[in-house]
């Protein structure tokens, strides 16, 4: 099964012509996986394992909020967690962690809305 | 030969005297206890440098004083203790042999309050060791790996996109704002969601298809939403999703190749112990050391069921120490063990061919010349073994085993060295014989 942990009411404040970057950080060893974005509009961005992507301007982000699905496991025997942080333009939104004998395979759901200053 | 015919419910056993041969193929897991031959009830595994203090801290120190504690093992991992950022490409391919020794590297320690000296007095022990793996992958290995993340990475776009697909109408429910509340309008929605997400990764129509109507008919054994709580509906919804997609199928797959990766590996090890024959701390001996080095290969493919394993282990005994605290063995003091093993296993049958051999040295006083010097005479000894094994598993716990082939010369009986043994091994759900190399024992 693949464990769903879910991080609602999320929120980022940027201006309106502020680029707005994602970004997805292993902390545990071992982990795999990818992230999917979905902006308002048809811009979706997807991340192989961890990175950063261009995922709008701050106007371009009101209105509906942004989801994240973000599917990693962890198939290393000597790791016992799976931790990961999310990250917009590179302040801290959400540090997840669990234990591997909680679960190996997660996916971690985000819900942001991007607010004006 | 003396034929020696044997039922029995034991374990095949081959322990030997003084010095023991050659009886197990594989550099030990734990070699701090392998060296003592200890088969502790637990192993001590601390993650953290925290956790390592505490296990030491616990152990050694009883009523504020420092103490050898008896049956005690402890494995450390120390790159693992922290985390590191560390891909699993990075993981699967580490750039240099630095980087695999130290990954790989686990230390152990081990300790006994109970080692049996020749005249049976017990006296305390503790030995410790190092043991690490070196891997060379191949091009199919690398092939293999691709193709695992290949899938895993199909299965998480589609995965992805459906999953979010399903948290904003979930959202929308919750807060009142769908039409979709009810499973069969719900799943409606969802429909195009699937096919288009299918198609787009995978670029088959058919394919698309007869998943997305697979997905809909698992969810009529689904329970009707809860608009006060859709996400337990959308969790079910997405476990179906999953598994149709056989991601955890994959997943375990993937995990399972990557424990026994096909290509050649190299296990070191070294164990060493410490006696303490009166019990006090200054008069300690290091009766024995051990290296070991074992390659082995493993085939996939065609020939994924078989295994040929090697190892080359040598070991140093404290001569004037054996001949002190156990007078009646035999003990050289340098000794090369070598052997080969093929195995090839099926499911229910298992089939095993290994070849032992042992030569040992030593050099023994045998006078003074003219002018005093010590004169040393070489002894030698050198034996072999082969045996060839079968099992069959009746059931995953009760295993037959039958083993045929010549031993290890006896030191009581040397002409007795054809083996014949037929066993009933039982599993009682006890620590699996990966943790405690039993499986000669």
């Amino acid at each position: 099964m693949c464990k769903p942990y879910r991080y609602n009411n999320l929120s980022y404040t940027v201006a309106d012509d502020s680029d707005v970057y994602f970004t997805v950080e292993y902390l545990s060893d071992g982990n795999s996986g990818l992230t999917s974005v979905d902006v308002p509009g048809t811009l979706d961005p997807e991340i192989k394992n961890a990175g950063k992507v261009f995922i709008g301007k701050g106007k371009d982000l009101r209105g509906e909020a942004t989801y994240v699905s973000s599917n990693i496991d962890n198939k290393v025997s000597q790791e016992d967690e799976i931790r990961v942080k999310y990250l917009i333009n590179n302040e801290e939104l959400v540090e997840h962690h669990n234990l591997k004998s909680e679960a190996e395979r997660i996916t971690v759901i985000l819900k942001i809305t991007f607010p004006r200053p | 030969m003396k034929p020696v015919i044997l039922i029995c419910t034991l374990i095949f056993s081959l322990s030997l005297f003084g010095q023991e041969k050659l009886n197990n193929l594989q550099a030990p897991t734990s070699p701090a206890s392998s060296i003592l031959d200890l088969q502790p009830k637990v192993v001590l595994s601390p993650k953290t440098y925290q956790t390592l203090e505490t296990a030491l801290f616990s152990s050694f120190i009883q009523d504020f004083r420092p103490v050898i504690p008896n049956d005690f093992s402890l494995e450390f991992t120390p790159y693992w203790a922290k985390n590191h950022s560390l891909s699993l490409e990075d993981y699967l391919y580490p750039k240099s042999i630095t980087d695999q020794f130290v990954r790989n590297l686990s230390v152990s320690l081990a300790s006994t309050q109970n080692f049996k000296l020749g005249d049976s007095a017990q006296s305390n022990s503790l030995a410790f060791g190092w043991r690490t793996t070196f891997y060379f992958g191949n091009k199919n290995d690398r092939e293999i790996l691709n193709d695992f993340e290949k899938k895993s990475d199909d299965i998480r776009k589609v995965y992805n996109r459906i999953t979010i697909q399903a948290e904003k109408t979930g959202d929308a429910i919750q807060e009142g704002r769908s039409d979709n509340d009810k499973k069969a309008s719900f799943l409606l929605d969802m429909k195009p969601v699937i096919y288009n997400t299918l198609y787009r990764v995978y670029n088959d129509l058919d394919m698309a298809e007869a998943m997305t109507e697979k997905i809909l008919l698992d969810c009529d054994t689904l329970p009707e939403i809860d608009t006060e709580d859709p996400f337990t509906f959308i969790d079910l919804f997405n476990t179906i999703v999953d598994r149709n997609l056989r991601g955890e199928v994959v997943f375990n797959e993937y995990k399972s190749y990557i424990k026994e990766r096909q290509g050649l590996s190299f296990d070191l090890a070294y164990a060493g112990f410490l006696n303490f024959p009166s019990n006090k701390f200054e008069y300690a001996f290091m009766p024995r050391q051990s290296l070991w080095i074992t390659p082995s290969y493993r085939f996939r493919g065609d020939y994924d069921f078989i295994v040929i394993s090697g190892v080359l282990r040598y070991d140093w005994y404290h001569e004037d120490y054996y001949r002190k605290y156990f007078p009646d063995n035999i003990v050289f003091k340098n000794n090369l063990d070598y052997g080969l093993e093929i195995a090839a296993r099926f499911r229910k049958i298992s089939l095993e061919f290994e070849m032992a051999g042992r030569t040992s040295n030593s050099y023994v006083l045998a006078g003074v010349d003219l002018q005093g010097n010590d004169l040393y005479r070489k002894e030698h000894n050198s034996d072999f073994q082969y045996i060839g094994s079968v099992h069959y598993n009746l059931t995953d716990q009760i295993i037959l085993s039958y083993n045929l082939g010549n031993r290890f010369e006896l030191i009581q009986d040397q002409n007795s060295t054809l083996v014949s043994l037929l066993s009933l091994n039982f599993g009682f759900g006890a620590p699996d014989k990966n943790i405690l190399d039993l499986q000669y024992k």
